[in-house]
């Protein structure tokens, strides 16, 4: 019963509340406009939105040595998630069984584990660093932790449920998905999406005015 | 024909008693097992294997274990493997009660030392100011390790006592479930504990080399028993000896995990046994020692864990546990007063933005 539940409602629920709450906020964010600027321009806004979207993954020398350390646990964490999610067999099969009907080539179980791991890595370096620093941890809400934690624990069921032996581990996995999907569009998670649109903004401006930031 | 007919049934029945004399000679042997294996009352469905004696003969036999076979691969020619049976036996029999009671003894200790001893106070009160003891980095890899090291020893035990421990509670089909997650976690996050051993041991090692006076903190029983004041460094010899027994019994767990979790490099079962027994006794013996850890870190000792939850430690607190560093700290004016600290609670920050402020009020 349960398991049906998971299985069917509640997944045909969470992707519908994801994919129209992820283009809800994305489409609201795109009405939303600028204030005209009428100064004249001195340099190109498009040139400097897209240098923005770049730059602002590369490290920054003029930022603190230890920043070099988060940056490298984002990637990880980040690179990691993202092979995991989308070349790992069993998500291949479950995206082409449940939405697209398409599969492509899985990775290897060795990267696929190696993944796994660069990924937790990653995570649990920059939670502890967010629990840790006073700045980071004075600047996070419930929001940012929630969002941790259910990441943390959707990666985590899905290793634990690595055997493919037990039903009702693969269930809570896929709840704990679940569950992630409807809360996403209404958390801080949605920078998945709209990190373009916030360097692209800041980039554009600052083109604009022909700074190079 | 009464006469013939009488003698001929009754030379049947001759046949037919020896037939199930014989039958009933056979199966004495099976009654005989199923008298001192089947509980009284329960039906007996035991059958002899017919091979036992020839299996048992090829397992007892006083030759080299392995053969000659046409398949290709490590102990391919090797019929049965008897030392696994050794292996199996030392592992329920005397690895899991061993370790079980140590633990557990362990537990009570720690709880039996508490009642007596209590939290250990700092005897001058907390002072007002504090000292930068871990910076952020330090701190990060600490509890990276920490966290790892947890998920592990947890699942590490459900795999090692979860069978008598835990089956009587949930029963086999849930424990299988237990025990299948808690194999994929452990097999899957052990290779981050080899990572979070290396960047601890490049980051503390230089602090963990014995020195002068680590001797006499050990003679007096490191301050924790009794109530006299005991000298010591950055580090005392108790977190010295920890260190060096994480690194190396820690390394033990390492590389016997990496053992039993890649068996694709040739070893042999022995290999497999040994790497399994090392890597349990290892890691009790770890998880004693990082029960007295948690211990004094947590309700053991007022102020250890500030060090690592804040990056700061009270003077005092300093003090009256490593005061040599401490002296040499205050010499050097290292000493930060509370309200700064809330200000910039952080060594990375204070180291540049701290200092500016200190120089600047002076």
């Amino acid at each position: 019963m349960i398991a049906q539940f998971i299985d069917g409602p509640l997944w045909i629920f969470s992707l519908s509340v994801f994919l129209i709450g992820v283009t809800w906020r994305i489409v609201t964010i795109l009405m939303a406009g600028n204030r005209k600027d009428l100064a004249t321009p001195r340099g190109s806004a498009s040139a400097g939105a897209i240098r923005t979207v770049f730059t602002r993954s590369v490290y920054e020398r003029s930022a603190a040595t230890r920043g070099r350390l988060l940056l490298v646990a984002g990637y990880l964490f980040h690179i990691g998630l993202f092979v995991l999610l989308f070349f790992a067999q069993p998500h291949i099969d479950f995206i082409a069984e449940r939405i697209t009907g398409l599969s492509w080539t899985a990775i290897p179980h060795w990267a696929f584990i190696l993944s796994a791991e660069l990924a937790f890595l990653g995570l649990l370096l920059l939670w502890i660093h967010r629990l840790l620093s006073p700045v980071t941890r004075m600047l996070s809400d419930l929001d940012d932790h929630l969002g941790s934690l259910l990441v943390f624990l959707v990666m985590l069921t899905g290793c634990l449920a690595l055997a493919q032996s037990f039903e009702s581990l693969r269930l809570i996995h896929l709840l704990l998905a679940e569950l992630l999907l409807i809360y996403f569009p209404f958390s801080k998670l949605m920078h998945t999406f709209t990190f373009i649109l916030s360097r692209g903004y800041t980039g554009a401006t600052m083109g604009r005015k022909g700074v190079n930031a | 024909m009464y006469r013939v007919s009488n003698l001929s049934q009754a030379g049947l029945g001759l046949k037919t008693g020896v037939l199930l004399w014989l039958l009933w000679l056979l199966l004495l042997p099976l009654e005989t097992v199923a008298d001192t294996k089947q509980p009284k009352g329960m039906p007996s469905t035991m059958v002899l294997n017919p091979a036992a004696e020839l299996w048992r003969d090829v397992r007892q036999r006083d030759m080299p274990i392995s053969g000659t076979t046409q398949v290709k691969g490590v102990d391919s020619g090797v019929l049965i493997n008897a030392n696994g049976d050794k292996w199996r036996k030392f592992r329920m029999q005397q690895l899991i009660p061993i370790g079980g009671f140590l633990l557990l003894g362990i537990l009570v200790g720690l709880a039996v030392f508490y009642m007596v001893r209590g939290k250990v106070k700092i005897v001058g009160g907390e002072s007002d100011r504090k000292l930068p003891r871990y910076t952020s980095y330090e701190r990060l890899i600490h509890w990276f390790m920490a966290s790892i090291f947890l998920f592990l020893a947890i699942t590490g035990l459900i795999i090692l006592f979860g069978r008598p421990l835990l089956i009587p509670i949930f029963g086999k089909e849930i424990f299988s479930i237990i025990a299948s997650a808690s194999k994929e976690g452990h097999n899957l996050m052990g290779p981050l504990f080899m990572v979070a051993l290396i960047l601890v041991f490049v980051k503390f090692v230089r602090r963990n080399i014995y020195q002068k006076g680590d001797m006499s903190w050990l003679l007096r029983g490191g301050g924790i028993i009794g109530k006299k004041h005991v000298p010591s460094n950055f580090f005392n010899m108790g977190e010295k000896s920890m260190f060096w027994m994480l690194v190396l019994v820690g390394s033990v767990i390492v590389v016997s995990g990496l053992v039993l979790i890649f068996p694709v490099f040739g070893q042999s079962r022995e290999w497999m046994e040994l790497a399994h027994v090392g890597h349990a006794i290892g890691a009790i013996l770890m998880i004693g020692v990082i029960l007295g850890h948690i211990y004094i870190g947590s309700i053991g000792m007022e102020g250890a864990i500030d060090g690592m939850t804040t990056g700061y430690c009270d003077l005092n607190w300093a003090k009256e546990h490593h005061d040599l560093w401490a002296t040499q700290m205050e010499k050097r004016g290292e000493a930060i007063a509370n309200e700064e600290v809330n200000r910039f609670s952080d060594p990375d920050t204070n180291e540049y933005l701290g200092r500016e402020l200190r120089e600047a009020d002076k």
